[in-house]
């Protein structure tokens, strides 16, 4: 099977079996989809300490709304790297994912443990033309969520999903 | 099955129009951004829940917004207003029900079943019959005065029911119940139930004994527990405190009482609870006698056991005791109560005890013969005082990983048990190139290697990965 072989030496903490795993990208529209949200977030906040400055007058509350501002720009720096660190890879019996840019995460799922799949879509990724797949194992802990992912791409990955996960297998 | 019309419109993979407000660069090919790209020859058409649940989901959120407006609202503004207020809530409460049945929908295609929800945000979620454990038709109060029937699909592993479909028609639903599981290929009846619990006098233990605690050993080791060790201390603190203050109110007398009670009480549980503990084996699995007020015998099925734990308390180690737990994976119907669940395999015991145990929990595991390795030297930097004993190994069927300075413990995953790997890596194990590697189970932590060397990491990873493959094959 692809990928079992025990690894080669790693290039980067991003990428385990560089020679054997073909990665996919999420569409980079999720920058803007994850920069809106931001932004929204953001202008709220800005709001509420702006009228509660101009109101009040207090020093702090000008130094929370330049605080708020360089969140703002720095968060706005991760949002694209991380948007690019996220991935996912097909292999013959599991998906990979990987995702994270401070604590960087890579859950391997194997198609057989899927018990259901969810694809959901809020109205800010719609506008957009981007979908979340979910797949839920029956560990709690196990994470496999790809966002950005195209609606065709969605529905495919989800048909795959549940598609080989039919092997009717235990699910414990 | 249904005598209301299918939705009109073409339905596209997760509900939207596909056309509304997809940008013109959609990476799809437009022969797929037409029809949806799962039009199976299976797909049949999307059914509405019954037309009359928004009523009843609206005449619920009427009851919530009477309580939560309450008498003192009604005082505050009269009874007119009152009425008023409620009459507003209730109707946007049933307006949006409204809204959310018209967006609900479900249908069969191919071999799984597919739940629509959600208007701004939508949710698709695919259930693989195969994975269906158990389809309950639920009849609550309100469904039962209008003839309504909600249907509950438990998957397994989740603890809550993940996918109700509420409401149908009752002769609908059990329509459904029996289609479902008759493409689930399962004769429409109970699951097993995983564990068979009962109270009360009952027979001796059958099959053959493998072994029963000692009471003394019993006795002794919630006598080693820091909270019996700390009692005589606190017992002396008190009294020394009131012979210098010369003051013996009740109520501080009371509430030292209280306090104590609630130190005391879980090392007298522990005694309660695994008195007379016996452990047999069975055809079916292990089966567990304990309890001094109230017996239980419990049936662990050998074949859901998703964890074997080990633990070595402190003040046990000189001893040379240790305590084994089990983590049992599997819903039972009804059983909400955490206490039933069988976690114990061993209250108390020495390590020959425990490895014949081990043994026959997991046939050829030895308990002292576990391949555990050490993690590098600079795991050190990360922490100082337990690095040394973390350990983590591969064995023939098991993935064990050793942890805990003070509290030693040991987990045992078996690798047909395991649900998924993780690979994590902090910043600061970045820095050092080193990674943490999970083995996730249903129901329970798993078992987690900290600080393992970067490659060694990724080789754990695959390694895991592929056995776990292999084990499922197996079975």
């Amino acid at each position: 099977m692809t990928g079992a072989e025990p690894a080669q030496p790693p290039v980067s903490a991003l990428e385990p079996w560089p020679d054997t795993v073909r990665w996919q990208p999420i569409s980079r529209d999720l920058i803007w989809v994850e920069l809106l949200r931001l932004a929204i977030v953001l202008a709220v906040l800005l709001l509420g300490l702006g009228v509660g400055w101009a109101l009040s007058g207090h020093r702090l509350l000008g130094a929370a709304l330049g605080a708020a501002l360089l969140a703002g720009l720095w968060r706005t720096v991760t949002i694209v790297r991380a948007v690019h660190a996220w991935g996912y890879a097909e292999r013959e019996h599991d998906l990979l994912v990987r995702h994270g840019l401070l604590v960087r995460r890579l859950s391997i799922v194997p198609y057989a443990r899927m018990q259901f799949v969810d694809v959901s879509a809020g109205p800010l990724e719609r506008a957009f033309g981007l979908a979340t797949v979910q797949l839920h194992t029956a560990a709690a802990a196990s994470d496999a969520r790809v966002p950005g992912l195209r609606p065709a791409e969605a529905a495919r990955l989800r048909d795959r999903l549940t598609a080989l996960g039919e092997d009717r297998a235990e699910g414990l | 099955m249904s005598d209301r019309p299918p939705r009109p419109e073409p339905v596209g993979p997760w509900g939207p129009p596909q056309a509304a407000g997809a940008p013109p660069h959609a990476a799809s090919p437009p022969h797929v951004a037409g029809a949806p790209p799962a039009g199976l020859p299976t797909e049949e058409p999307r059914q509405r829940l019954h037309p009359l649940s928004p009523v009843l989901h609206g005449a619920k959120s009427l009851i919530v917004v009477i309580a939560g407006l309450s008498w003192s609202t009604l005082s505050r503004v009269g009874f007119g207003w009152f009425v008023a207020m409620v009459v507003v809530l209730a109707l946007g409460a049933t307006v949006l029900s409204v809204v959310s049945w018209w967006n609900t929908g479900y249908h069969v295609v191919g071999r799984e079943l597919r739940i629509h929800e959600g208007l701004l945000w939508r949710r698709t979620r695919a259930i693989p019959l195969e994975r269906l454990q158990a389809v309950e038709v639920v009849r609550p109060l309100l469904a039962q005065l209008t003839g309504l029937a909600e249907l509950r699909l438990e998957v397994v592993g989740g603890g809550k029911t993940e996918a109700p479909l509420a409401y149908l028609g009752v002769a609908e639903a059990a329509a459904l119940r029996q289609r479902l599981l008759a493409a689930a290929g399962r004769a429409p009846g109970q699951p097993p139930a995983p564990v068979v619990a009962a109270a009360g006098p009952v027979p001796e233990v059958t099959g053959r004994e493998l072994h029963a605690v000692r009471k003394a050993d019993l006795l002794v080791s919630q006598l080693l527990t820091p909270q019996a060790f700390l009692l005589p201390f606190g017992v002396v603190f008190v009294v020394a405190q009131f012979l210098s203050e010369g003051s013996w109110s009740f109520i501080a007398v009371a509430s030292t009482l209280t306090a104590m009670a609630g130190i005391v009480l879980q090392p007298v549980r522990r005694v309660l609870d695994d008195w007379d503990f016996r452990l047999a084996r069975e055809d079916a699995g292990l089966r567990v006698r304990n309890g001094l007020l109230e017996t239980r015998v419990q049936t662990v099925p050998l074949d859901r056991v998703q964890t074997v734990g080990v633990t070595w308390p402190l003040l046990w180690r000189w001893k040379g005791w240790l305590r084994l737990r089990l983590e049992v994976a599997g819903y039972a119907a009804g059983e909400s109560d955490d206490r039933n669940r069988p976690d114990r395999l061993l209250p108390v015991g020495d390590l020959r005890t425990a490895e014949m145990i081990v043994d026959e929990v997991l046939p050829g595991v030895r308990l002292t013969a576990l391949p555990l390795r050490p993690p590098p030297a600079r795991a050190r930097w990360l922490r100082p005082l337990s690095a040394r004993v973390l350990g983590a190994g591969l064995g023939e069927r098991v993935f064990a990983v050793r942890s805990g300075l003070v509290t030693r413990q040991l987990a045992i995953v078996p690798y047909a048990r395991i649900q998924s790997v993780r690979v994590v890596q902090g910043p600061a194990q970045r820095r050092l190139r080193l990674a943490t590697v999970h083995a996730d189970t249903a129901s329970g932590g798993g078992a987690a290697a900290y600080d393992r060397d970067l490659a060694e990491a990724w080789a754990l990873a695959a390694e895991l990965t592929a056995r776990s493959h292999a084990a499922r094959q197996v079975r």
